[in-house]
């Protein structure tokens, strides 16, 4: 008799501290972004967009009483890593929400986010399949057609008609060199070459060498890794044309770097607040940078949809979270944004890299 | 102009990847081992080189530092992983398998100490560019190419002109009657892959210096240079170096006639035709 007195005092003990769980139990998301490898200046910027938006909620209490924690995989923007992490934090930390970016790896774990019901959340990488890939995967930014599309009216007005391409070979890259090709002539210009690099690549004097020997007015690049390098050994060829590209062009590293001087490209449009960049700032001694502003974007899109799921009482599924978002489509965050379809349509400017600054060129709108 | 300045961006590549191949070579004809982990102390050259550079070092103090440290690390792995596995009979199989481990280890270790990202030397005067006519190099590449051509006459001088060379070229030629003759081949091969580390961390520094550093970049380099030393003839210097050179030529100048991304496989196809009717080498007399 005494031993079942004591069963039942243990078991109850055990259902007090379930019970205080689950009233405030800490609410686990997964991020799986380049952090080392030639990718990692840019997933590490989102990696921190992400997680300062979370810290920020924590801060505050977290979302109803749960505190948020985010489970970062490195997948070097490889798309096998990406599924392997992919299954890691789905089947051991059992994650609902996974921020991702780089097109290869978004694409190569859609279909397992559509299997698993997981939803997959990109907001940097921009390759055009990214549109249909899954149901369950939303993109909080266009994707490159575009910003093409806008770069080639532009270029075409500016009197720019002869274009040569240097693209990667990946899904990200030759998305945008059919882009070029279908948009670019569409605007009245004419392509002259196209030249391809490898994703890591860091010589690309052979490709730039075919490319000038075509001689264009602009280069459109479509690289996503090793954009100063590109820039420097240009710079070093004495090459008298323009380099333009799109969003992808974004990097801090190549934006400090004076070979960038003159660099035309396509930018979309996020601002921070003053006071949120500084906090930003403060904390990783670092200016808020596109990617890390996208991500901290995304995250608060992501934190809205899931206080909705919290107040609705529902589990916090990938399908709870890919229904409660579309229920809520539109949301104020750093950029107003509208989900008619899985990918949100964002106004965008054309930007001038000089003197270790990106500027604005001229405030244009996708058609 | 395309083709000047193409050809000549091929000879810098053939320069640097040529010495690959003669280090490569030389341990290879020497030892009968194919030293993947080869790939991994050319890689190490630039880390090492470029840290010292970071903590002040001028680049000769680290290139040498470089060196030396690549060859210490070569010897180390002859006598303590291959000469190992040899004294316990293991195939050349199995000695291939401990070289890629040993290869992997090395690449997984700078990862980690470096992370993978890539990184540059801060050295501004490398990318000042000096124009030759129509072609524009920059300092380093003329570098790469006046210091490859300078190690290769040093490996020609060293292989041919001195005790050590004879005795390596003997140990190559027939290892047991040189174990017979009291040749020691167990340390000559120790001399030869010191030698190699030593060799392989020149192209090591310079092509990191012109291009950034990558922990996984050593791979690539090191398979063309195998090809080069196989189509130039097992056991040729001058047919690995000429080789090499003639590969990065033909892969960039390719370029006049096709788009890049076909380059490589039709270089290398080139090269497979080459090997039905000349399957010994194009240097393989000229030992």
């Amino acid at each position: 008799m005494r031993g079942v007195r004591i069963g039942m005092a243990a078991l109850a003990a055990g259902l007090l501290v379930i019970c205080t769980q689950a009233r405030s139990e800490t609410i686990k998301l997964g991020g799986i972004l380049p952090l080392t490898g030639p990718g990692a200046l840019i997933g590490t910027a989102e990696m921190r967009g992400v997680q300062f938006a979370v810290d920020q909620a924590n801060a505050k209490g977290g979302i109803r009483g749960n505190q948020i924690e985010v489970v970062f995989e490195d997948n070097q923007a490889k798309p096998d890593q990406s599924i392997l992490s992919f299954n890691k934090l789905t089947d051991l930390q059992h994650v609902s929400v996974v921020f991702t970016g780089y097109s290869g790896p978004t694409l190569a774990m859609a279909p397992l986010a559509t299997r698993k019901k997981v939803l997959l959340v990109n907001a940097g990488a921009q390759a055009d399949a990214l549109e249909k890939a899954s149901p369950y995967l939303i993109n909080t930014l266009p994707t490159i057609g575009g910003e093409i599309e806008v770069l080639s009216k532009y270029l075409v007005g500016e009197g720019k008609k002869k274009a040569g391409i240097l693209f990667e070979n990946g899904a990200a890259g030759m998305a945008g060199r059919d882009d070029y090709l279908k948009y670019y002539p569409a605007a009245g210009g004419t392509i002259l070459a196209q030249e391809s690099s490898q994703f890591g690549q860091t010589d690309f004097r052979p490709a730039l060498l075919k490319i000038a020997d075509a001689k264009p007015d602009v280069m459109l690049v479509v690289i996503t890794a090793a954009p100063q390098q590109m820039a420097q050994e240009f710079k070093q060829l004495d090459l008298k044309f323009t380099i333009a590209g799109t969003t992808f062009l974004s990097d801090p590293s190549l934006i400090a770097d004076p070979a960038s001087a003159g660099i035309v490209h396509t930018q979309l449009r996020i601002d921070a607040p003053p006071d949120l960049a500084a906090q930003f700032k403060a904390k990783y001694n670092t200016d808020m940078e596109f990617f890390a502003k996208q991500y901290y974007n995304a995250a608060q899109i992501v934190l809205t949809t899931l206080d909705k799921v919290l107040a609705d009482k529902k589990p916090v599924t990938g399908e709870a979270m890919h229904d409660a978002l579309f229920e809520i489509r539109k949301f104020q965050g750093l950029i107003p944004l509208e989900f008619k379809t899985n990918t949100a349509s964002v106004p965008m400017d054309i930007n001038i890299m000089r003197d270790g600054k990106d500027v604005l060129l001229k405030e244009m709108k996708p058609e | 102009m395309l083709a000047l300045q193409l050809l000549a961006t091929g000879l810098v590549t053939g320069c640097a990847l040529g010495i690959v191949a003669i280090s490569f070579s030389l341990v290879y004809a020497t030892t009968k081992i194919f030293h993947v982990a080869h790939a991994g102390i050319y890689t190490l050259g630039g880390y090492l080189a470029w840290s010292l550079v970071m903590y002040g070092a001028p680049l000769l103090v680290a290139v040498l530092v470089s060196v030396v440290v690549c060859a210490a690390l070569g010897a180390l792995i002859q006598n303590q992983l291959y000469a190992r596995l040899e004294r316990r009979r293991a195939t050349h199989l199995v000695v291939l398998i401990a070289s890629l481990g040993a290869l992997a280890v090395i690449q997984n270790i700078i990862a980690a100490v470096y992370t993978p990202n890539i990184l540059q030397f801060p050295l501004v005067w490398t990318s000042h560019m000096v124009a030759l006519g129509v072609v524009r190099l920059n300092y380093t590449q003329l570098l790469t190419i006046v210091l490859s051509l300078l190690a290769y006459a040093g490996t020609m001088l060293f292989a041919h002109g001195t005790i050590l060379g004879k005795r390596i070229r003997a140990v190559a030629s027939n290892p047991m009657l040189a174990d017979i003759t009291r040749l020691q081949p167990q340390s000559v091969y120790i001399y030869v892959i010191a030698i190699a580390s030593a060799l392989v961390c020149l192209p090591g520094i310079l092509v990191p210096l012109d291009l950034g550093l990558q922990p996984y970049n050593g791979v690539t380099p090191l398979l063309t240079a195998t090809i080069a030393m196989i189509a130039g003839g097992v056991g040729s210097i001058t047919g690995a170096f000429t080789l090499s050179i003639a590969i990065a030529v033909v892969q960039n100048l390719s370029l006049l006639v096709m788009p890049g991304e076909w380059s490589i496989g039709v270089t290398f196809f080139i090269f497979v035709i080459f090997m039905l009717f000349r399957p010994t080498g194009l240097f393989a007399a000229a030992r």
